[in-house]
């Protein structure tokens, strides 16, 4: 989806029509996980799932830490191999596509790691069109600063983009990650805890950011610690415990005061807001 | 702000050419022997046979060459292997190039390799020593698919230490006549008499900055860590075996000839990355001139400073390159 | 080779679209081709002179010497051939008229500069001699002439005959073997019948360095009527256990400097040794001995049989 055509997050706007691709097939299914093992060394972290996920679904995967949250995003990303089962990206599974051809369609933004690479945030979006580039590409075209500058316009940034990454705020850095992926011009984004540590306001805009571009048809799968923040934007939820699939579904059907209970072990409240009709998670004192 | 970036990278590239002929220059017109540089030209053409045509081009300007190709063979070297590991103290010989380049060495004269194979036996023994000992640490290394790079790491410091040790032993047992040519190999030295094998490494050491320059871009998505380089469509463990070999290679050679130059590969880095940027593309092009800058500059300090008595050129870039490390890293602001 | 080379450099610069390819392939090339052409522009001569550079015999005797080795300078004034010395190194100190020559180096590391400027016909080399400088300066086609450490008495004066022949000075060098000959049989009668002493000579501190079977001093030893105590073995490195066990008449320590001195406190500390006993622990001129020229060989040879059989 080109970056260019998207609007800015506070407008309306227009769905896309399906971007066309030479290699993906038109099925209607971005993500197929069937029968998914996978984890680290002897360990078996994740077992036996398998679930879908549509073409521009904005998914989110919640559970307990240690859940097995994180390692899927590394089996559908492609880092992490599968001992068992496998991981199909539109149609093609993951170990019979080349590197930069996903790079090209699927965005993903890890927790923000410790390591402050020398660069400065214009420089490290920028980054983010490596995977465009052909082997004996070495400047940025002019469509690869729009694209940047798109990227960091959208994700409220541009102001940044002359300070270095080291220099930045927590928000701000979780930002900029964003829009090095947005960059990327990818079909689809998977993000890990996109708001762990960071203050409600910088939640909220990422949250808000997701959901526009999700309506432009990025497909979205976020991994999510803030149950409420689940159950407000994300269209399904997949319930993950100990490793296996406790309950795929909406967030009305998810969020029951009986499955988190179980789940998380401890007890809260489950209310429905009736002005907006989203289940909402109160602990109990 | 893109042009602007092409600017500042050319601006930089051309003042760092304008140096380095800066200090070829120095360096011809510089010896024990006075020369003044205005007759160069006019002995170029009708001064062949006489002393000072051959001190200028058959004594000084080859030395300047090898000079140009180690000094920018090092410093690269050090770019892509600091870039790879993420890791300030990284130089090329912290994998045991140096130490298993020396062994080397050191075995081919006491098996006296010098009798079969002639005056190419130093070098062809110590580059045999420097790939051997790094085969040795990447197998060992990469164990368990994949290459961990402090494991990696680790083991080449140690290996390192092993080979010191060794070296000692055999220095213990050796004749004075071989000891002293151990020594004098182990200091490093520009003096190479054999052109051909000057034209080889020159020749390696061009074609390792090309190659290397291939992979300017990954290297700069690796320095993110090696999770973002892979979803930015960074092949991570090729790319990381490419890198590895490319930089021992390079190393191994240079080593091989001129014996081991300290400091150059760990320097230079450093000090470009303060002035230029992490951003490899310029990187690599700024460190390997100024690389061979710093070193055909050492080599003429080390050639004068004591004539007609020459100091090892180790002696010069350990005491140049430390004190500008050390000013480097006290600098505030610098982030690796 | 000029004009179709640029033609072709150009072309590879001119930028296409989707052959980015090709265009990488043809610049390195190009780039390869020129470097090679480059180089050979500078091509260094590398093929010694072998068979006039090497032939003992010559018509021409070398008028401008330089001497890597103190004791070949010091040969080279004993054949009247001084004044035909251009270079010498910093260690060359006798006779005092080598003092005032040009220096070049030291004995193990030359300055090629310097040697070029003196325009030599002959460089005389030791084994020490760096052996990458010895080629680089036969790549430039001057002449080195390499002479190893002597290993007896015999050897010495052959390696003077040699040196005599290259430079023309056959004769001389005849007359003054004639000399030293004499003097030796001389000093041998002076000590016939007199019982050999055992002897340890230090040459070396820490390690302790003694002369093995392998060097001359062994011959000095003889001459002088003495015994080495280490003349069996073939490596240096000696243990002071085994000069205890094997209890030495005399110590000699070829001195550098105050070291010597030093060392002659430390024997006196293993009263059990012979020497010790009877205070026959002496010093020795380390030039006069390690750097042997006939006549000096003989007149250390005399010096050290006035040691060995002085009347206590």
């Amino acid at each position: 989806m080109p970056l260019a055509e998207r609007d800015t997050p506070f407008e309306d706007s227009k769905t896309c029509p399906c971007p066309k691709t030479k290699i993906f097939s038109e099925s209607l299914w971005m993500i197929k996980i069937n029968n998914l093992s996978c984890g680290y060394g002897k360990e078996v972290v994740v077992k036996e799932i398998s679930f879908e996920v549509k073409k521009g679904e904005f998914v989110g995967l919640i559970g307990p830490n240690g859940s097995g949250k994180t390692t899927i995003i590394r089996a559908i990303s492609g880092f992490l191999l599968p001992k068992k089962g496998a991981v199909l990206i539109g149609g093609k599974a993951i170990s019979a596509t080349g590197r930069k051809e996903l790079a090209t369609k699927m965005a993903v933004v890890t927790q923000s790691p410790e390591a402050t690479p020398p660069f400065s945030v214009e420089e490290f979006v920028l980054l983010g069109r490596v995977p465009h580039w052909t082997r004996f590409q070495f400047l940025e075209a002019g469509k690869d600063v729009e694209t940047a500058e798109k990227a960091m316009a959208l994700t409220g940034i541009s102001r940044l983009k002359g300070r270095k990454i080291g220099e930045l705020s927590g928000g701000e850095r979780q930002l900029t990650y964003l829009a090095r992926a947005l960059a990327q011009e990818p079909d689809l984004l998977l993000l890990d805890e996109p708001t762990a540590h960071l203050d409600i306001g910088h939640q909220v805009r990422i949250m808000r950011l997701l959901e526009s571009l999700n309506k432009e048809a990025l497909t979205i799968v976020v991994v999510l610690h803030d149950l409420n923040l689940a159950s407000l934007y994300c269209r399904r939820l997949v319930l993950l415990d100990k490793g296996k699939l406790r309950k795929v579904g909406r967030p009305k059907e998810v969020i029951t005061e009986e499955i988190i209970n179980e789940v998380y072990e401890t007890s809260i409240l489950v209310k429905e807001d009736p002005d907006i009709s989203r289940r909402l998670v109160f602990p109990v004192h | 702000m893109q042009s602007s970036r092409i600017s500042t990278w050319t601006g930089w590239t051309f003042s760092l050419i304008v140096i380095l002929l800066g200090v070829v220059v120095f360096s011809l017109a510089v010896g024990a022997v006075d020369l003044p540089l205005r007759k160069a030209f006019f002995l170029l053409t009708k001064g062949q046979g006489t002393p000072e045509y051959t001190i200028l081009f058959e004594v000084r300007l080859p030395r300047i060459l090898l000079g140009f190709a180690v000094g920018g063979g090092l410093a690269i070297s050090g770019v892509i292997l600091q870039g790879m590991f993420r890791n300030p103290l990284v130089e090329p010989y912290t994998l045991g190039i140096s130490g298993g380049a020396a062994l080397g060495v050191c075995m081919n004269m006491v098996a006296g390799g010098s009798r079969i194979l002639g005056p190419l036996a130093t070098p062809i023994s110590g580059f045999l020593g420097a790939v051997g000992v790094v085969f040795f640490v990447y197998v060992i290394g990469a164990r368990g698919g994949g290459i961990r790079l402090s494991r990696l790491l680790l083991i080449g410091v140690m290996v390192s230490f092993m080979a010191s040790s060794l070296i000692m032993l055999v220095m213990a047992v050796t004749k004075t006549e071989d000891l002293h040519g151990i020594i004098f190999w182990i200091m490093g030295s520009l003096e190479e008499p054999n052109s051909f094998l000057t034209r080889a490494v020159t020749f390696i050491s061009l074609g390792g900055m090309v190659l290397s320059f291939l992979f300017a871009v990954d290297l700069n998505a690796l320095s993110l860590g090696e999770e973002d380089a892979f979803h930015l469509g960074v092949e991570v463990e090729r790319t990381k075996k490419f890198l590895f070999l490319i930089a021992s290679i390079l190393t191994g050679c240079c080593v091989a000839v001129t014996g081991i130059i300290g400091f150059v590969g760990l320097v230079v880095p450093h000090v470009m990355r303060l002035l230029v940027g992490g951003d490899h593309r310029i990187l690599l092009v700024a460190s390997y001139i100024a690389g061979a800058a710093f070193l055909i500059l050492c080599d003429t300090l080390a050639r004068v400073v004591i004539a007609p008595m020459e100091l090892p050129v180790g002696v010069i870039t350990g005491l140049v390159g430390g004190g500008v490390f050390v000013y480097a890293l006290s600098r505030k602001g610098y982030s690796f | 080779m000029e004009c179709p080379f640029w033609k072709f450099l150009t072309l590879s610069w001119k930028k296409k679209e989707g052959s980015g390819k090709k265009d990488m392939l043809r610049t390195l090339f190009a780039f390869a081709f020129f470097f090679v052409s480059f180089s050979h522009a500078f091509s260094f001569p590398s093929k010694a002179q072998d068979d006039s550079g090497r032939s003992l015999e010559i018509l021409q005797a070398p008028g401008r010497i330089i001497s890597l080795i103190p004791a070949a300078t010091e040969q080279l004034y004993l054949l009247d051939a001084g004044d035909r010395i251009v270079g010498v190194t910093i260690y060359c100190q006798r006779p005092s008229q080598a003092q005032t020559k040009e220096k070049v180096g030291t004995v193990i590391d030359v300055n090629i500069e310097k040697i070029i400027e003196l325009r030599p016909d002959l460089i005389i080399a030791s084994p020490l001699t760096d052996h990458k400088q010895i080629r680089k300066l036969r790549g430039l086609g001057l002449r080195v002439e390499t002479f190893d450490a002597p290993k007896d008495f015999h050897g010495l004066c052959e390696s003077f005959l040699t040196l005599s022949r290259i430079i023309g000075k056959k004769r001389k060098a005849e007359e003054v073997l004639e000399r030293t000959k004499r003097k030796l049989e001389a000093v041998r009668e002076g000590i016939e019948g007199d019982a050999k002493a055992r002897v340890f000579v230090q040459i070396g501190a820490n390690p302790l360095f003694t002369a093995d079977e392998g060097s001359f001093i062994n011959d000095l030893i003889e001459y002088a009527g003495g015994i080495n105590i280490a003349g069996d073995v073939n490596t240096g490195i000696f243990s002071r256990e085994e000069v205890i066990k094997r209890n030495p008449d005399i110590i000699l320590i070829v001195t550098m400097g105050i070291i010597g001195e030093r060392e002659k406190e430390t024997w006196f500390r293993y009263k059990t040794i012979s020497a010790v006993k009877n205070r026959r622990i002496f010093t020795v001129d380390s030039y006069r001995v390690c750097s042997p020229t006939p006549v000096s060989f003989v007149e250390t040879a005399k010096e050290m049989a006035r040691m060995f059989h002085a009347k206590q």
